[in-house]
């Protein structure tokens, strides 16, 4: 029997095994540390840093310290991070390929901590999202710090111009009247322009004056010679020159006053309809009634229940691929491989042995509201082998201004498709000083109590929540007429109930935020709201009018002016044509008198001679 | 493939038992057919270390069976299959799996299973054949083969001298 063992081999096989043993023992904290580092940072799509690895054999006991799990969209910040982390391991399932962990415990766990260096991964950058770069770079105080830059941030935002007031909305629009009043008034300017220019060539009425002077002196007493008619024919047709000029100026500041009258007269119709057009279409978009106060409480908590719900989607999108079974995936795997890898097949057991299991996972992480100690149970992307959904409690401890918090989450992915539900229970939430971010709202203090509860199947979601306001108080910084209104309508509100759902695809829920205060608001709002919008109506109206005077000015006086300046000229117009007629038949008759009374002298000559003549012969 | 005909009539012709290089045959069955990062391999190579079995008989018939494994492969996993959903033997393979030591094996893994019944199957009767075959080689044919042209230019090669350099 002995000849059929090989003693030397025997003792080859025992330092083979022994060197291997050894071997491990100093590469197995490495090895541990590397595979943390490149495929934790493999699945989470960013860096992840681990400071320190140790491993104890008795009992086997991993100590992992300074681990800081960067986040892929904001790489100069954390995802999570903590100091240190202690887990108990089981030795045989290690030997086998499998990491069982009893329990482990974080210390000193941390949300959204600053980096030093950027967690992002070579060639990652298309991921990155620039704002919160910009911002988590920017911000480089704590997380309660980032809470407070935000409500700071919301209340310089777009409070004051919510609901502006008649001033404000018509600075705001794009009014009509401003449009239609800009081009009458750029049209009136050039008329006037025009106007101005022919009617300075008009002759006024010390010219006529003159003109009148100028005539008297050339027709005042009698031709004495045909070099006195030529002269005075000579200064008489220098007058008629400038007859012509001046009649021709008249001409054309009659019809710069014609077209004037036509173009203004066309324009200023549609500028007196502009302020009611405005008015209409401000209306219609400012309608302050009970359906535009339905969405006040969008307005009021849609940020603050945005914001909580998209952190929360936010780590619920990181973890819950790490859930999911890699079954499928192995199985494409092993379609792709040359040789075939076959699968594990498993059955009942009280003892099941997935791949990796941590069976008992607890911290307690600081977040702004207080401390919040975790459990998280049966963390594995196996579930189906441990035939065991992941579970979640975290409870409020020495919370501020909050009685109690629980939240309750139950990651069940046996089947393909998962399913993950969440409760969240706040009692006595103690809320002050919230800025509401509409009209300067502020709600000075009020008692929340909130239940929510959400499921996640695939990649739908559906979320319901609801919060009971109660001792509510809100008061408002700005002075417009909204948040004077606003404050004056929810001072007698005191309690009220907001509900909120999400619903539909994970990635763009539908999202609706009703409220109680939408009725309480409405009826308040509504009384007050019918009479601030008379006034306000009022004052819109008034504030038009008065932009269509400073565009008109005194139009109609104008107008009135320009018709007495067309009356006048075409006054001045017949005078002259009067002047230069009357001139003109005057010199005639005078030569006609001339010769008539020459030809009556020489007939009553003739006469006076005939006479003698048939005297003679009578 | 040069080097390894070399090699299996350096086996053949040297003066190893037959049933040493049977038997280092049939152990490679395991090593060459079943994945080979499983406990059950960690006793086989024990056992090759321990047992004076050829190691070069071994060592080449990994080399062979894993060649093999490729085409037997999708049997091997059908089988580990159909075993492992047998209605009959259910009870069987559930109390086995309460233990960590059988888990260890890695006994419901379709390939596995199915790869190391083949082998557990092949062994007795590998080890018995090639026993036999080996002699038959050695009484009729080791001299006649010898004299071939094909057997004085495996010889003749680099392998062949280098094996025999070697002392394998």
């Amino acid at each position: 029997m002995t000849k059929w063992i090989r003693w030397s081999g025997l003792i080859g096989f025992t330092v083979l095994i022994a060197i291997l043993a050894i071997f491990w023992m100093f590469a197995a904290a490495p090895i541990i540390k590397f595979s943390i580092e490149k495929f934790g940072s493999d699945a989470v799509g960013a860096k992840i840093d681990v400071a320190e690895v140790n491993l104890g054999f008795n009992p086997l006991v991993l100590s992992i310290s300074g681990v800081e799990v960067a986040d892929k969209s904001a790489p100069m910040s954390n995802l999570v991070s903590f100091e240190n982390a202690v887990a108990d391991l089981s030795l045989f399932p290690l030997l086998l390929g499998k990491s069982i962990i009893q329990d482990m415990s974080l210390e000193g766990v941390e949300f959204g901590s600053i980096r030093k260096i950027s967690g992002a991964l070579e060639g990652n950058d298309e991921d990155i999202n620039p704002e919160v770069v910009e911002s988590s770079a920017a911000n480089q105080t704590s997380v309660s710090n980032n809470k407070a830059d935000s409500v700071q941030d919301k209340s310089s935002g777009p409070s004051s111009e919510a609901i502006p007031s008649a001033d404000e909305i018509l600075a705001r629009e794009p009014l009509v009247t401003i449009t239609r009043g800009e081009k009458f008034k750029l049209s009136l300017a050039e008329h006037k322009k025009e106007l101005n220019e022919s009617i300075a060539l008009v002759p006024n009425t010390s010219a006529m004056k003159e003109y009148q002077n100028n005539l008297d002196l050339v027709m005042a007493g009698k031709l004495k010679s045909v070099e006195d008619f030529k002269a005075r024919k000579k200064a008489l047709d220098k007058i008629k020159v400038q007859f012509k000029i001046d009649q021709k100026a008249i001409k054309r500041a009659q019809a710069a006053i014609k077209s004037a009258k036509k173009d203004l007269g066309s324009q200023w119709p549609l500028l007196k309809k502009a302020p009611g057009e405005d008015y209409k279409n401000i209306k219609g978009k400012y309608t302050l009634d009970a359906n535009g106060t339905s969405n006040l409480t969008a307005l009021l908590f849609g940020d603050d229940a945005g914001g909580y719900a998209k952190t929360g989607l936010k780590y619920y999108e990181k973890l819950s691929p790490l859930l999911a079974s890699d079954e499928e995936a192995e199985l494409v795997q092993a379609q792709q491989d040359k040789r075939l890898t076959g699968s594990f097949i498993h059955f009942p057991t009280d003892r099941p042995l997935p791949d990796f299991w941590l069976k008992n996972l607890s911290f307690s992480a600081k977040l702004p509201l207080g401390e919040v100690a975790v459990v998280v149970k049966d963390i594995t992307h196996q579930q189906d082998v441990i035939n065991k959904a992941t579970t979640l409690k975290a409870d409020g401890r020495n919370m501020h201004n909050l009685k109690a918090l629980t939240l309750n989450g139950v990651l069940d992915h046996r089947n393909g498709q998962g399913k993950d539900t969440f409760d969240l229970n706040i009692q006595q939430w103690q809320l002050q000083g919230l800025n509401l971010g509409l009209a300067g709202l502020e709600l000075n203090q009020s008692n929340l109590n909130v239940q929510a509860d959400v499921i996640f199947k695939g990649s739908d979601m559906n979320a319901h929540g609801q919060g009971q306001f109660s001792k509510a108080e809100f008061s408002s910084k700005d002075r417009t007429v909204l948040a004077k209104e606003m404050v004056a309508a929810l001072t007698h509100i005191d309690t009220f109930v907001v509900s909120g759902k999400a619903q539909g695809e994970l990635a763009s829920p539908n999202l609706s935020i009703q409220s109680d205060l939408d009725n309480k608001l409405s009826r308040a709002f509504n009384k007050r709201l019918k009479q601030k919008q008379s006034e306000l109506e009022k004052q819109l109206k008034q504030k038009l009018a008065d932009k269509l005077l400073s565009y008109s000015g005194d139009y109609e006086d104008q107008l009135r002016e320009l018709n007495a300046t067309e009356g006048g000229l075409g006054d001045t117009s017949k005078a002259m044509g009067k002047m230069a007629k009357a001139e003109v038949s005057s010199y005639e008759d005078q030569l006609k008198a001339d010769a008539k009374a020459k030809a009556d002298k020489k007939k009553a000559k003739l006469k006076d001679k005939l006479e003698n003549k048939f005297k003679k012969l009578f | 493939m040069l080097g390894m005909l070399a090699n299996l009539f350096k086996v053949l012709n040297s003066d190893a038992s037959p049933g040493q290089v049977a038997l280092g045959f049939a152990f490679a069955l395991f090593i060459g057919l079943t994945p080979f990062l499983s406990l059950h391999n960690f006793i086989v190579l024990f056992l090759v270390f321990i047992i004076r079995v050829n190691l070069s008989a071994f060592f080449l018939g990994c080399a062979l069976f894993s060649l093999v494994a490729f085409g037997i492969d999708p049997l091997s996993i059908s089988l580990g299959q159909t075993l492992l959903n047998l209605p009959e033997l259910q009870d069987f393979w559930v109390g086995l799996y309460q233990s960590d030591f059988w888990r260890a094996t890695k006994f419901n893994h379709t390939l596995l299973l199915g790869s190391l019944t083949i082998s557990s199957i092949l062994f007795i009767p590998l080890f018995l054949i090639l026993t036999l075959l080996i002699n038959v080689y050695r009484d009729r044919f080791m001299k006649w083969f010898e004299t071939l042209k094909i057997s004085k230019l495996i010889k003749a090669s680099k392998f062949y001298k280098l094996y025999e350099k070697l002392g394998a």
